[in-house]
Protein backbone atom coordinates (compact mmCIF):
# COMPACT_ATOMS: atom_id res chain seq x y z
CA UNK A 1 0.00 0.00 0.00
CA UNK A 2 2.86 2.40 0.57
CA UNK A 3 4.80 1.63 -2.13
CA UNK A 4 1.55 2.75 -4.46
CA UNK A 5 1.27 5.73 -2.54
CA UNK A 6 4.34 6.92 -3.30
CA UNK A 7 4.64 6.14 -7.45
CA UNK A 8 0.95 7.81 -7.01
CA UNK A 9 3.19 11.03 -5.63
CA UNK A 10 5.57 10.51 -7.70
CA UNK A 11 3.57 10.59 -10.94
CA UNK A 12 1.69 13.83 -9.77
CA UNK A 13 5.33 15.46 -9.31
CA UNK A 14 6.31 14.32 -12.33
CA UNK A 15 2.78 15.47 -14.21
CA UNK A 16 3.38 18.75 -12.25
CA UNK A 17 6.66 19.14 -13.32
CA UNK A 18 6.16 18.64 -16.87
CA UNK A 19 3.64 21.58 -16.67
CA UNK A 20 5.44 24.13 -15.26
CA UNK A 21 8.17 23.44 -18.14
CA UNK A 22 5.57 23.35 -20.16
CA UNK A 23 3.56 26.45 -19.04
CA UNK A 24 5.84 29.67 -20.10
CA UNK A 25 6.21 28.31 -23.92
CA UNK A 26 1.80 28.90 -23.79
CA UNK A 27 1.88 31.66 -21.33
CA UNK A 28 4.29 34.42 -22.29
CA UNK A 29 3.45 37.43 -20.26
CA UNK A 30 6.22 38.53 -18.47
CA UNK A 31 4.04 39.92 -15.21
CA UNK A 32 3.05 35.77 -15.00
CA UNK A 33 6.71 34.60 -15.59
CA UNK A 34 7.75 37.09 -12.82
CA UNK A 35 5.30 35.92 -10.27
CA UNK A 36 6.22 32.25 -11.65
CA UNK A 37 9.66 32.96 -11.29
CA UNK A 38 8.93 34.47 -7.20
CA UNK A 39 6.91 31.71 -6.51
CA UNK A 40 9.78 28.93 -7.09
CA UNK A 41 12.13 31.16 -5.29
CA UNK A 42 9.68 31.27 -2.46
CA UNK A 43 9.04 27.40 -3.12
CA UNK A 44 12.96 27.02 -2.43
CA UNK A 45 13.57 29.08 0.55
CA UNK A 46 10.69 27.74 2.17
CA UNK A 47 11.97 24.09 1.66
CA UNK A 48 15.19 25.06 2.50
CA UNK A 49 13.78 26.03 5.70
CA UNK A 50 11.82 23.03 5.91
CA UNK A 51 14.94 20.70 6.50
CA UNK A 52 15.72 22.71 10.22
CA UNK A 53 12.66 24.37 10.85
CA UNK A 54 9.95 21.49 9.55
CA UNK A 55 11.74 18.22 10.22
CA UNK A 56 14.02 18.72 12.69
CA UNK A 57 11.79 21.27 14.14
CA UNK A 58 14.49 23.77 15.03
CA UNK A 59 12.36 27.35 13.80
CA UNK A 60 14.71 29.63 12.38
CA UNK A 61 13.96 33.11 11.91
CA UNK A 62 16.81 34.33 10.36
CA UNK A 63 17.47 32.10 7.33
CA UNK A 64 17.33 35.30 5.54
CA UNK A 65 21.11 35.50 6.59
CA UNK A 66 21.94 32.85 4.64
CA UNK A 67 20.14 34.59 1.41
CA UNK A 68 21.92 37.50 1.92
CA UNK A 69 25.77 35.64 2.48
CA UNK A 70 24.74 34.23 -0.69
CA UNK A 71 24.18 37.41 -3.04
CA UNK A 72 26.41 39.26 -1.57
CA UNK A 73 29.18 36.94 -1.71
CA UNK A 74 28.53 36.32 -5.30
CA UNK A 75 27.99 39.87 -5.75
CA UNK A 76 31.04 40.61 -4.58
CA UNK A 77 33.62 38.31 -6.08
CA UNK A 78 31.95 39.52 -9.20
CA UNK A 79 32.79 42.84 -8.82
CA UNK A 80 35.93 42.75 -7.23
CA UNK A 81 37.50 39.54 -8.59
CA UNK A 82 35.61 38.84 -11.94
CA UNK A 83 34.35 35.56 -10.64
CA UNK A 84 31.61 34.04 -12.82
CA UNK A 85 28.29 34.45 -10.53
CA UNK A 86 27.93 30.39 -10.75
CA UNK A 87 31.25 29.79 -8.71
CA UNK A 88 30.25 32.73 -6.61
CA UNK A 89 27.17 30.82 -5.77
CA UNK A 90 28.73 27.81 -4.45
CA UNK A 91 31.53 30.13 -2.79
CA UNK A 92 28.18 31.30 -1.31
CA UNK A 93 27.42 28.37 0.04
CA UNK A 94 30.20 27.48 1.61
CA UNK A 95 30.59 30.73 3.81
CA UNK A 96 26.97 30.39 5.10
CA UNK A 97 26.98 26.40 5.74
CA UNK A 98 30.62 27.78 7.88
CA UNK A 99 28.47 30.10 9.43
CA UNK A 100 25.75 27.77 10.44
CA UNK A 101 27.96 25.68 12.13
CA UNK A 102 29.34 28.68 14.26
CA UNK A 103 25.71 29.90 15.24
CA UNK A 104 24.71 26.72 15.92
CA UNK A 105 27.45 24.70 17.55
CA UNK A 106 26.66 26.78 20.80
CA UNK A 107 23.36 27.84 19.98
CA UNK A 108 21.61 23.78 19.61
CA UNK A 109 22.90 23.59 22.89
CA UNK A 110 19.88 25.30 24.70
CA UNK A 111 16.50 24.53 24.35
CA UNK A 112 14.58 25.36 20.79
CA UNK A 113 13.05 28.43 21.96
CA UNK A 114 16.77 30.23 22.43
CA UNK A 115 17.36 29.12 19.04
CA UNK A 116 14.52 31.07 17.20
CA UNK A 117 15.63 33.98 19.41
CA UNK A 118 19.19 33.59 18.62
CA UNK A 119 18.37 33.31 14.78
CA UNK A 120 16.22 36.89 14.99
CA UNK A 121 19.38 38.60 16.99
CA UNK A 122 21.86 37.47 14.37
CA UNK A 123 19.52 38.49 11.58
CA UNK A 124 18.86 42.14 13.09
CA UNK A 125 22.80 42.09 13.55
CA UNK A 126 23.29 41.32 10.19
CA UNK A 127 20.73 43.99 8.95
CA UNK A 128 22.22 46.77 11.33
CA UNK A 129 25.99 45.67 9.86
CA UNK A 130 25.58 45.73 6.20
CA UNK A 131 23.25 48.52 6.42
CA UNK A 132 26.39 50.52 7.68
CA UNK A 133 29.62 49.28 6.44
CA UNK A 134 30.26 51.16 2.95
CA UNK A 135 32.51 48.49 1.67
CA UNK A 136 29.48 45.94 0.68
CA UNK A 137 27.07 48.99 -0.55
CA UNK A 138 25.92 50.32 2.97
CA UNK A 139 22.28 51.21 2.74
CA UNK A 140 22.09 51.80 -0.60
CA UNK A 141 23.13 48.21 -1.60
CA UNK A 142 25.04 46.83 -4.40
CA UNK A 143 24.11 47.15 -8.49
CA UNK A 144 25.45 43.99 -10.69
CA UNK A 145 26.44 46.33 -14.57
CA UNK A 146 25.01 45.01 -17.48
CA UNK A 147 27.14 42.66 -19.69
CA UNK A 148 26.67 44.33 -22.71
CA UNK A 149 26.79 42.47 -26.19
CA UNK A 150 28.46 44.08 -29.74
CA UNK A 151 25.56 46.54 -30.34
CA UNK A 152 26.22 48.22 -25.99
CA UNK A 153 23.11 46.43 -25.39
CA UNK A 154 22.28 44.27 -22.19
CA UNK A 155 22.78 41.05 -23.39
CA UNK A 156 22.00 37.26 -22.33
CA UNK A 157 24.99 35.53 -21.31
CA UNK A 158 25.34 31.77 -19.19
CA UNK A 159 28.70 32.65 -18.06
CA UNK A 160 27.55 35.80 -16.00
CA UNK A 161 24.73 34.39 -15.44
CA UNK A 162 22.47 37.49 -16.91
CA UNK A 163 19.38 36.77 -19.10
CA UNK A 164 18.31 40.61 -19.91
CA UNK A 165 16.82 40.25 -23.48
CA UNK A 166 15.08 37.02 -22.96
CA UNK A 167 14.13 36.48 -19.43
CA UNK A 168 13.16 32.78 -20.15
CA UNK A 169 16.33 31.00 -17.98
CA UNK A 170 15.52 32.45 -15.07
CA UNK A 171 12.58 30.77 -14.86
CA UNK A 172 13.85 27.53 -16.04
CA UNK A 173 16.50 27.92 -13.06
CA UNK A 174 14.34 29.19 -10.78
CA UNK A 175 11.93 25.78 -11.36
CA UNK A 176 15.42 23.80 -11.53
CA UNK A 177 16.30 24.92 -8.15
CA UNK A 178 12.79 23.97 -6.51
CA UNK A 179 12.92 20.81 -7.94
CA UNK A 180 16.11 19.49 -6.80
CA UNK A 181 15.10 20.94 -2.87
CA UNK A 182 12.18 18.87 -3.77
CA UNK A 183 14.13 15.90 -4.76
CA UNK A 184 16.78 16.41 -1.74
CA UNK A 185 13.74 16.44 1.07
CA UNK A 186 12.06 13.34 -0.72
CA UNK A 187 15.24 11.65 -0.14
CA UNK A 188 15.86 12.92 3.57
CA UNK A 189 12.08 11.85 4.50
CA UNK A 190 12.71 8.26 3.33
CA UNK A 191 16.27 8.03 4.72
CA UNK A 192 18.35 8.11 7.88
CA UNK A 193 18.72 11.84 8.41
CA UNK A 194 14.76 12.45 7.82
CA UNK A 195 13.96 9.89 11.07
CA UNK A 196 16.71 11.55 12.74
CA UNK A 197 15.40 14.98 12.08
CA UNK A 198 12.05 13.92 12.99
CA UNK A 199 12.98 11.87 15.66
CA UNK A 200 15.03 14.95 17.56
CA UNK A 201 11.57 17.02 16.82
CA UNK A 202 9.40 14.72 18.79
CA UNK A 203 11.74 14.25 21.50
CA UNK A 204 15.33 14.93 21.52
CA UNK A 205 15.96 12.74 24.65
CA UNK A 206 14.28 9.60 23.73
CA UNK A 207 16.40 10.18 20.36
CA UNK A 208 19.53 10.18 22.78
CA UNK A 209 18.62 6.98 24.35
CA UNK A 210 18.34 5.39 20.55
CA UNK A 211 21.74 6.21 19.65
CA UNK A 212 21.05 9.88 17.98
CA UNK A 213 23.81 12.52 18.21
CA UNK A 214 21.40 15.07 18.91
CA UNK A 215 23.84 17.94 18.25
CA UNK A 216 25.53 16.70 14.82
CA UNK A 217 21.78 16.08 13.18
CA UNK A 218 20.84 19.32 14.40
CA UNK A 219 23.77 20.97 12.50
CA UNK A 220 23.48 19.14 9.30
CA UNK A 221 19.90 20.33 9.37
CA UNK A 222 21.07 23.71 10.06
CA UNK A 223 23.95 23.54 7.38
CA UNK A 224 21.78 22.22 4.11
CA UNK A 225 19.28 24.45 5.36
CA UNK A 226 22.04 27.57 5.49
CA UNK A 227 23.53 26.12 1.70
CA UNK A 228 20.99 25.88 -0.31
CA UNK A 229 19.11 29.24 1.37
CA UNK A 230 22.60 30.70 -0.51
CA UNK A 231 22.37 29.64 -3.67
CA UNK A 232 18.72 30.84 -3.73
CA UNK A 233 20.48 34.37 -2.83
CA UNK A 234 22.99 34.31 -5.19
CA UNK A 235 19.91 33.31 -7.78
CA UNK A 236 17.82 36.55 -6.89
CA UNK A 237 21.07 38.75 -7.03
CA UNK A 238 21.64 37.49 -10.55
CA UNK A 239 17.82 37.75 -11.41
CA UNK A 240 17.55 41.45 -10.00
CA UNK A 241 20.63 43.02 -10.66
CA UNK A 242 20.54 44.27 -7.61
CA UNK A 243 20.67 43.81 -3.91
CA UNK A 244 20.23 45.76 -0.62
CA UNK A 245 20.36 44.73 3.04
CA UNK A 246 16.59 45.50 3.56
CA UNK A 247 15.69 42.98 0.39
CA UNK A 248 17.42 40.60 1.96
CA UNK A 249 18.16 40.71 5.65
CA UNK A 250 14.63 41.75 6.98
CA UNK A 251 13.15 39.70 9.73
CA UNK A 252 9.70 40.24 7.72
CA UNK A 253 11.92 37.99 4.91
CA UNK A 254 12.76 35.40 7.54
CA UNK A 255 9.20 35.48 8.69
CA UNK A 256 7.69 34.87 5.53
CA UNK A 257 9.89 32.22 4.50
CA UNK A 258 8.83 30.24 7.66
CA UNK A 259 4.80 31.47 6.93
CA UNK A 260 5.44 29.36 3.94
CA UNK A 261 6.39 26.25 4.96
CA UNK A 262 4.12 26.73 7.74
CA UNK A 263 0.84 27.35 5.85
CA UNK A 264 1.62 24.23 3.18
CA UNK A 265 2.64 22.03 5.99
CA UNK A 266 5.88 21.95 8.29
CA UNK A 267 7.64 19.13 7.75
CA UNK A 268 6.22 17.19 4.43
CA UNK A 269 7.69 17.40 1.22
CA UNK A 270 4.63 19.47 -0.57
CA UNK A 271 3.83 21.64 2.35
CA UNK A 272 6.66 24.65 1.20
CA UNK A 273 5.73 24.34 -2.84
CA UNK A 274 1.83 24.16 -1.92
CA UNK A 275 2.27 27.06 0.80
CA UNK A 276 4.10 29.05 -2.45
CA UNK A 277 1.81 28.34 -4.49
CA UNK A 278 -0.51 29.78 -2.61
CA UNK A 279 0.48 32.55 -0.28
CA UNK A 280 3.03 34.49 -3.03
CA UNK A 281 0.30 35.17 -5.79
CA UNK A 282 -2.01 36.31 -2.74
CA UNK A 283 0.80 38.90 -1.51
CA UNK A 284 1.48 39.91 -4.83
CA UNK A 285 -2.35 40.47 -5.66
CA UNK A 286 -2.90 42.09 -2.03
CA UNK A 287 0.18 44.15 -3.32
CA UNK A 288 -1.26 44.83 -6.98
CA UNK A 289 -4.71 45.68 -6.00
CA UNK A 290 -4.57 47.40 -1.95
CA UNK A 291 -2.31 50.15 -3.31
CA UNK A 292 1.23 51.55 -2.66
CA UNK A 293 0.72 51.22 0.93
CA UNK A 294 1.02 47.35 -0.04
CA UNK A 295 3.76 46.81 2.12
CA UNK A 296 1.48 47.05 5.53
CA UNK A 297 -1.57 45.47 3.69
CA UNK A 298 0.56 42.13 2.93
CA UNK A 299 2.13 42.08 6.93
CA UNK A 300 -1.56 42.44 8.19
CA UNK A 301 -2.33 38.90 5.90
CA UNK A 302 0.68 37.39 7.40
CA UNK A 303 -0.03 37.72 11.18
CA UNK A 304 -3.67 36.98 10.38
CA UNK A 305 -2.00 33.52 8.71
CA UNK A 306 0.30 32.62 11.42
CA UNK A 307 -2.63 33.34 14.24
CA UNK A 308 -5.17 31.09 11.66
CA UNK A 309 -3.25 28.43 11.34
CA UNK A 310 -2.16 28.17 14.79
CA UNK A 311 -5.15 28.38 15.78
CA UNK A 312 -7.31 25.79 13.28
CA UNK A 313 -4.39 24.31 11.68
CA UNK A 314 -1.66 23.32 12.69
CA UNK A 315 -0.85 21.11 9.75
CA UNK A 316 -1.06 23.47 7.29
CA UNK A 317 -2.63 23.20 4.00
CA UNK A 318 -0.99 19.09 3.90
CA UNK A 319 -2.86 19.12 6.69
CA UNK A 320 -6.42 20.24 5.60
CA UNK A 321 -5.89 17.54 2.98
CA UNK A 322 -5.28 14.85 5.47
CA UNK A 323 -8.17 15.95 7.16
CA UNK A 324 -10.43 16.20 3.94
CA UNK A 325 -9.22 12.48 2.89
CA UNK A 326 -10.20 11.32 5.78
CA UNK A 327 -6.69 9.94 6.77
CA UNK B 1 34.33 -8.78 34.66
CA UNK B 2 30.33 -7.86 34.63
CA UNK B 3 28.93 -6.28 32.22
CA UNK B 4 27.29 -3.24 33.97
CA UNK B 5 29.63 -2.48 37.01
CA UNK B 6 28.62 0.25 38.93
CA UNK B 7 30.67 1.80 41.76
CA UNK B 8 30.05 3.99 44.11
CA UNK B 9 27.88 6.11 42.46
CA UNK B 10 26.87 9.47 44.00
CA UNK B 11 24.40 11.80 42.55
CA UNK B 12 24.16 15.26 44.05
CA UNK B 13 21.24 17.96 43.28
CA UNK B 14 21.81 21.20 45.14
CA UNK B 15 21.38 20.33 48.96
CA UNK B 16 19.61 16.83 47.76
CA UNK B 17 21.86 13.67 47.31
CA UNK B 18 19.79 11.43 45.50
CA UNK B 19 22.45 8.89 44.86
CA UNK B 20 24.36 7.91 47.98
CA UNK B 21 27.43 5.44 47.50
CA UNK B 22 25.86 2.93 45.12
CA UNK B 23 27.74 -0.39 43.69
CA UNK B 24 25.74 -3.51 42.61
CA UNK B 25 26.89 -5.55 39.36
CA UNK B 26 24.59 -6.98 36.82
CA UNK B 27 26.26 -9.97 34.99
CA UNK B 28 25.67 -10.92 31.22
CA UNK B 29 22.07 -12.89 31.31
CA UNK B 30 20.65 -12.21 34.77
CA UNK B 31 17.33 -10.00 35.22
CA UNK B 32 18.26 -7.80 38.05
CA UNK B 33 15.23 -6.04 39.12
CA UNK B 34 15.99 -2.43 40.92
CA UNK B 35 13.49 -1.87 43.75
CA UNK B 36 12.63 0.93 46.58
CA UNK B 37 10.55 3.18 47.41
CA UNK B 38 9.51 6.48 45.64
CA UNK B 39 11.61 8.78 45.74
CA UNK B 40 14.79 6.22 46.65
CA UNK B 41 16.47 6.93 43.28
CA UNK B 42 15.80 4.44 41.04
CA UNK B 43 15.43 6.01 37.81
CA UNK B 44 18.16 8.76 38.69
CA UNK B 45 20.62 5.80 38.62
CA UNK B 46 19.11 4.74 35.41
CA UNK B 47 19.97 8.39 33.73
CA UNK B 48 23.13 8.03 35.50
CA UNK B 49 23.96 4.69 33.85
CA UNK B 50 22.27 5.70 30.28
CA UNK B 51 24.46 9.29 30.10
CA UNK B 52 21.69 11.47 31.13
CA UNK B 53 22.91 12.50 34.30
CA UNK B 54 26.86 13.07 35.10
CA UNK B 55 27.11 11.51 38.36
CA UNK B 56 28.86 13.72 40.75
CA UNK B 57 31.48 10.91 42.25
CA UNK B 58 31.54 7.45 41.29
CA UNK B 59 32.55 5.27 38.31
CA UNK B 60 30.47 3.52 35.94
CA UNK B 61 32.30 0.56 33.66
CA UNK B 62 30.31 -1.42 31.15
CA UNK B 63 31.36 -4.01 28.39
CA UNK B 64 34.42 -3.35 29.24
CA UNK B 65 34.57 0.19 28.67
CA UNK B 66 34.66 3.26 31.76
CA UNK B 67 31.32 5.22 30.48
CA UNK B 68 31.30 7.82 33.33
CA UNK B 69 30.51 11.17 32.13
CA UNK B 70 29.44 9.64 28.22
CA UNK B 71 26.72 10.88 26.22
CA UNK B 72 23.87 8.73 26.06
CA UNK B 73 24.06 8.28 22.22
CA UNK B 74 27.69 6.93 22.44
CA UNK B 75 26.21 4.68 25.20
CA UNK B 76 24.01 3.07 23.03
CA UNK B 77 26.34 2.37 20.35
CA UNK B 78 27.97 0.37 23.39
CA UNK B 79 24.96 -1.83 23.44
CA UNK B 80 23.31 -0.41 26.08
CA UNK B 81 19.30 0.66 25.85
CA UNK B 82 16.68 1.92 27.97
CA UNK B 83 12.69 2.78 28.03
CA UNK B 84 11.49 5.69 30.20
CA UNK B 85 9.15 5.82 33.09
CA UNK B 86 6.77 8.30 31.07
CA UNK B 87 6.42 6.60 27.73
CA UNK B 88 8.66 9.03 25.34
CA UNK B 89 6.99 7.40 21.88
CA UNK B 90 7.51 9.12 18.93
CA UNK B 91 3.82 10.69 18.28
CA UNK B 92 3.73 11.57 14.56
CA UNK B 93 5.88 8.63 13.52
CA UNK B 94 4.58 5.82 12.62
CA UNK B 95 4.83 2.39 15.14
CA UNK B 96 7.51 0.82 12.21
CA UNK B 97 9.46 4.56 12.02
CA UNK B 98 9.67 4.48 15.48
CA UNK B 99 11.13 0.87 15.81
CA UNK B 100 13.36 2.08 12.57
CA UNK B 101 15.23 5.17 14.76
CA UNK B 102 16.20 2.36 16.59
CA UNK B 103 17.43 0.19 14.07
CA UNK B 104 19.15 2.73 11.99
CA UNK B 105 21.71 2.92 15.44
CA UNK B 106 23.23 -0.15 13.81
CA UNK B 107 22.75 0.63 10.11
CA UNK B 108 22.81 3.60 7.37
CA UNK B 109 20.21 1.25 5.17
CA UNK B 110 17.20 2.17 5.26
CA UNK B 111 15.85 -1.16 3.58
CA UNK B 112 17.46 -2.85 6.15
CA UNK B 113 16.33 -0.54 9.17
CA UNK B 114 12.97 -1.66 7.91
CA UNK B 115 13.50 -4.99 7.89
CA UNK B 116 15.38 -5.09 11.31
CA UNK B 117 12.63 -2.76 12.60
CA UNK B 118 9.57 -5.18 10.85
CA UNK B 119 11.58 -8.29 12.64
CA UNK B 120 11.25 -6.70 16.41
CA UNK B 121 7.93 -5.65 15.73
CA UNK B 122 7.19 -9.59 15.32
CA UNK B 123 9.12 -10.74 18.55
CA UNK B 124 6.99 -8.23 20.53
CA UNK B 125 3.87 -8.77 18.89
CA UNK B 126 3.06 -4.99 17.24
CA UNK B 127 3.28 -6.00 13.86
CA UNK B 128 -0.37 -5.53 13.25
CA UNK B 129 -0.03 -1.97 14.33
CA UNK B 130 2.62 -1.29 12.50
CA UNK B 131 1.26 1.48 10.13
CA UNK B 132 -0.23 3.34 13.50
CA UNK B 133 0.32 6.95 14.39
CA UNK B 134 2.49 6.53 17.24
CA UNK B 135 0.91 8.79 19.50
CA UNK B 136 -2.42 6.96 18.86
CA UNK B 137 -1.82 4.03 20.77
CA UNK B 138 -2.82 2.74 23.88
CA UNK B 139 -0.33 3.05 26.88
CA UNK B 140 0.28 -0.38 26.46
CA UNK B 141 1.02 -0.51 23.41
CA UNK B 142 3.02 2.44 23.66
CA UNK B 143 4.93 0.36 26.68
CA UNK B 144 5.41 -2.19 24.09
CA UNK B 145 6.53 -0.18 21.25
CA UNK B 146 9.32 1.50 23.68
CA UNK B 147 10.41 -1.44 24.19
CA UNK B 148 10.45 -2.61 20.84
CA UNK B 149 12.57 0.29 19.68
CA UNK B 150 15.10 0.02 21.94
CA UNK B 151 15.25 -3.81 21.24
CA UNK B 152 15.46 -2.41 17.62
CA UNK B 153 19.40 -1.15 18.60
CA UNK B 154 20.59 -4.76 19.40
CA UNK B 155 21.59 -4.00 23.00
CA UNK B 156 23.21 -6.31 25.43
CA UNK B 157 21.70 -4.80 28.46
CA UNK B 158 18.18 -3.66 28.77
CA UNK B 159 17.23 -1.07 31.06
CA UNK B 160 13.68 -1.52 31.58
CA UNK B 161 11.76 1.73 33.84
CA UNK B 162 8.49 0.61 35.64
CA UNK B 163 7.41 -1.30 32.41
CA UNK B 164 4.53 -2.78 34.36
CA UNK B 165 2.74 0.59 35.42
CA UNK B 166 -0.27 1.77 34.21
CA UNK B 167 -1.12 -1.91 33.28
CA UNK B 168 -4.21 -4.43 33.89
CA UNK B 169 -3.49 -7.96 34.72
CA UNK B 170 -3.80 -9.25 31.05
CA UNK B 171 -1.63 -6.29 29.83
CA UNK B 172 1.12 -7.19 32.61
CA UNK B 173 0.84 -11.19 31.71
CA UNK B 174 1.67 -10.17 28.35
CA UNK B 175 4.33 -7.78 29.70
CA UNK B 176 5.65 -10.25 31.42
CA UNK B 177 6.22 -13.24 28.81
CA UNK B 178 7.58 -10.06 26.48
CA UNK B 179 10.41 -9.58 29.30
CA UNK B 180 10.80 -13.47 29.43
CA UNK B 181 11.41 -13.98 25.82
CA UNK B 182 13.70 -11.01 25.15
CA UNK B 183 15.80 -12.69 28.26
CA UNK B 184 15.81 -16.26 26.16
CA UNK B 185 17.13 -14.29 23.51
CA UNK B 186 20.28 -13.61 25.84
CA UNK B 187 19.87 -9.84 26.81
CA UNK B 188 20.87 -8.95 30.12
CA UNK B 189 17.98 -6.90 31.71
CA UNK B 190 17.86 -4.41 34.79
CA UNK B 191 14.10 -3.85 35.78
CA UNK B 192 12.84 -0.84 37.80
CA UNK B 193 9.47 -2.16 39.01
CA UNK B 194 7.17 -1.18 41.81
CA UNK B 195 4.74 -4.73 41.03
CA UNK B 196 6.24 -6.93 43.30
CA UNK B 197 3.97 -9.64 42.01
CA UNK B 198 6.02 -9.51 38.76
CA UNK B 199 9.21 -8.85 39.65
CA UNK B 200 9.97 -11.40 41.99
CA UNK B 201 9.41 -14.30 39.92
CA UNK B 202 11.14 -13.05 36.96
CA UNK B 203 14.51 -11.66 38.67
CA UNK B 204 17.42 -13.61 39.40
CA UNK B 205 18.99 -10.66 41.86
CA UNK B 206 17.28 -7.48 43.65
CA UNK B 207 18.83 -4.91 44.91
CA UNK B 208 16.93 -2.60 46.93
CA UNK B 209 17.25 0.76 47.33
CA UNK B 210 15.90 3.27 50.09
CA UNK B 211 16.70 7.14 50.11
CA UNK B 212 19.44 6.91 47.54
CA UNK B 213 21.39 3.81 49.02
CA UNK B 214 21.37 0.12 48.92
CA UNK B 215 19.77 -1.42 51.59
CA UNK B 216 20.10 -5.21 50.44
CA UNK B 217 20.75 -7.21 47.56
CA UNK B 218 20.38 -10.93 47.10
CA UNK B 219 17.84 -13.44 45.81
CA UNK B 220 14.18 -12.54 45.20
CA UNK B 221 13.06 -15.08 47.98
CA UNK B 222 15.68 -13.77 50.78
CA UNK B 223 14.81 -9.90 50.36
CA UNK B 224 10.99 -10.64 51.10
CA UNK B 225 12.26 -12.11 54.04
CA UNK B 226 14.80 -9.43 54.91
CA UNK B 227 13.10 -7.13 57.91
CA UNK B 228 15.07 -3.74 56.57
CA UNK B 229 13.27 -4.48 52.84
CA UNK B 230 9.67 -5.32 54.98
CA UNK B 231 9.97 -2.02 57.20
CA UNK B 232 11.16 0.51 54.18
CA UNK B 233 9.15 -0.82 51.50
CA UNK B 234 7.28 -4.17 50.97
CA UNK B 235 5.47 -4.28 54.06
CA UNK B 236 4.28 -7.19 56.24
CA UNK B 237 1.89 -7.77 53.79
CA UNK B 238 4.94 -9.44 51.15
CA UNK B 239 6.82 -11.24 54.06
CA UNK B 240 8.41 -13.85 51.93
CA UNK B 241 6.80 -13.35 48.97
CA UNK B 242 7.87 -15.12 45.90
Amino acid sequence: MKTTHLTGQTLIALALALALVIFPLIVSSPVTRNLMILVFLYAGLAQAWNIVGGFAGQVSLGNAIFFAVGGYTSTLLLQHVAVSPWLGALAGAALAMILALIVGWPVFRLGGHYFAIATIAIGEIALALMANWEAVGGARGLTISFVRDGNGRPADTWLWFQFNQNKLPYYFIALALMITLAGLTAWLDRNKPGFYFRAIKNDQDAARSLGVNVLRYKLLAFVLSAAFTALLGTFYAQYLLFIDPESMLALRLSVLIALVAILGGVGTVWGPILGSFVLIPLGELSRAHLGGSGRAVDLIIYGALIVLISVFQPAGLMGLGRRLRGR
Amino acid sequence: MALLEIQGLTKIFGGLTAIDDLSFRVEEGEIVGLIGPNGAGKTTVFNCVSGFYEPTKGRLHFAGHEITGWAPHRICHLSMARTFQIVRTFPDLSVLENVMVGAFSRTGNRGQAKQAARRVLELTGLAAKADMRGGSLTIADKKRLEMARALATKPRLLMLDEVMAGLNPTERQAAVELVRRVRAEGLTILMVEHVMEVIMPISDRIVVLNYGRKIAEGRPETIALDDQVIAAYLGEKYRGSR
